[in-house]
């Protein structure tokens, strides 16, 4: 066999191999990797690298490499899937660094981690005053995890106390001008329902270069050409800013009527409008 | 008619009138379309609030029409 059929074949294989072993460990490892997996795929490079280019004097030498090298890995990962201490061993454990706003030094020690380190990686997670880190840890693969002091944490919704509407992921209808079935019906709509919605914007599909509906079925298009302006959806903010000028229609003819028993009335009628409009809040206005 | 009263109340109390119908209308839409059903829930309940409304101001443009009948069917 000539050399560079010998090459070519031995590389075809390897490549082929390589492909399938790195796929099984699954999702997880693509983002996380620890030392560990770095140091196995460095062995089954370099060793992949050598038996393609022929550099060892028996093949059998770097078969068996690759086998160790990429059995006991593969069995680890399955270990460590099961058992919670193969796990430690694996992939290590998260070290808490601050806890209770304290930084611990002796955990920074054992990460190898100077009080600068500690700086540096909380600030690039926005975080500049290490008074306002109520606890940090260093997770498995090298990221810094950090919680903030609940006042200087990001207000949300919960915490203001606000009543808010559920949403859920808007579907892309339109692509490229082409309307998509699948997600118009994921929604309970249809192609028709789209068309009217369409019209109503004055816009042909074949203009829309994106078309999202949100669960509420507001349309929001972007169009290939970016000079027309389109009408971006306001039913829910009028439906809610008409609501709020009856009710105060009602309390001003409650004001103007002489009469009790209307007046009586109009009083109710605003209470009604004034009760519907606070429920009504958090799914009109966001 | 009573003194001072406003001779287009009927007019204004039937404006506000269509202008909850249509709101009601677009509720009972919202409705329909909500998939939540806490929301859709809210809604119907908002729905029922603004047709009681309704009925009561279609009960009064009655009554306002007796009274001001020049503005009949405004």
């Amino acid at each position: 066999m000539p050399l560079w059929l010998n090459i070519a074949l031995r590389s075809t294989g390897l490549f082929v191999f390589l492909l399938l072993l790195t796929r099984l460990p699954g999702r997880r490892q693509a983002s996380r990797l620890t030392m560990f997996d770095v140091l196995t795929a460095i062995v089954l490079g370099g060793t992949t690298g050598a038996i393609s280019l022929n550099l060892l004097p028996r093949l059998e030498s770097g078969l068996i490499v690759l086998a160790v090298w990429s059995l006991f890995p593969l069995s680890l990962h399955f270990l460590s899937l099961k058992y919670k201490a193969a796990r430690d061993v694996v992939q290590g454990r998260e070290m808490v660094l601050v806890n209770h706003g304290k930084v611990l030094e002796d955990s920074l020690l054992q990460a190898r981690l100077t009080a600068e380190d500690l700086l540096s990686r909380l600030r690039t997670k926005n975080v500049f005053n290490i008074a306002d880190v109520e606890f940090a840890s260093l997770e498995t693969d090298g990221e810094l995890s950090v919680l903030l002091k609940k006042d200087r944490a990001p207000v949300t919704a919960k915490t203001l106390g606000v009543a808010t509407g559920q949403e859920s992921v808007p579907q892309t209808v339109i692509l490229d001008g082409a309307i998509m079935d699948e997600p118009l019906t994921a929604l309970g709509l249809n192609r028709r329902w789209l068309r009217t919605e369409l019209a109503k914007t004055g816009v042909a599909p074949e203009n829309v270069f994106i078309g999202q509906v949100d669960h509420t079925g507001q349309v929001y298009l972007d169009l290939f050409d970016d000079s027309v302006a389109v009408s971006t959806p306001k039913t829910r903010d009028l439906l809610f800013l008409t609501l709020k000028k009856c009710q105060a229609d009602l309390e001003l003819y409650a004001l103007q009527t002489g009469d009790p028993e209307s007046q009586r009335m109009y009083g109710e009628s605003s209470l009604a409008l004034s009760q519907a409009l606070r429920e009504l809040e958090p799914l009109l206005r966001r | 008619m009573r003194k001072g009263m406003p001779v287009t109340v009927a007019g204004s109390v039937k404006q506000t009138l269509a202008s909850l119908k249509g709101a009601r209308a677009t509720v009972e839409t919202l409705a329909s379309l909500e998939n939540d059903a806490g929301s859709r829930a809210v809604l119907d309940r908002s729905a029922g609030l603004i047709a009681g409304v309704v009925n009561a101001l279609e009960e009064r443009t009655r009554a306002l029409e007796f009274q001001e009948p020049q503005y009949k069917g405004l």
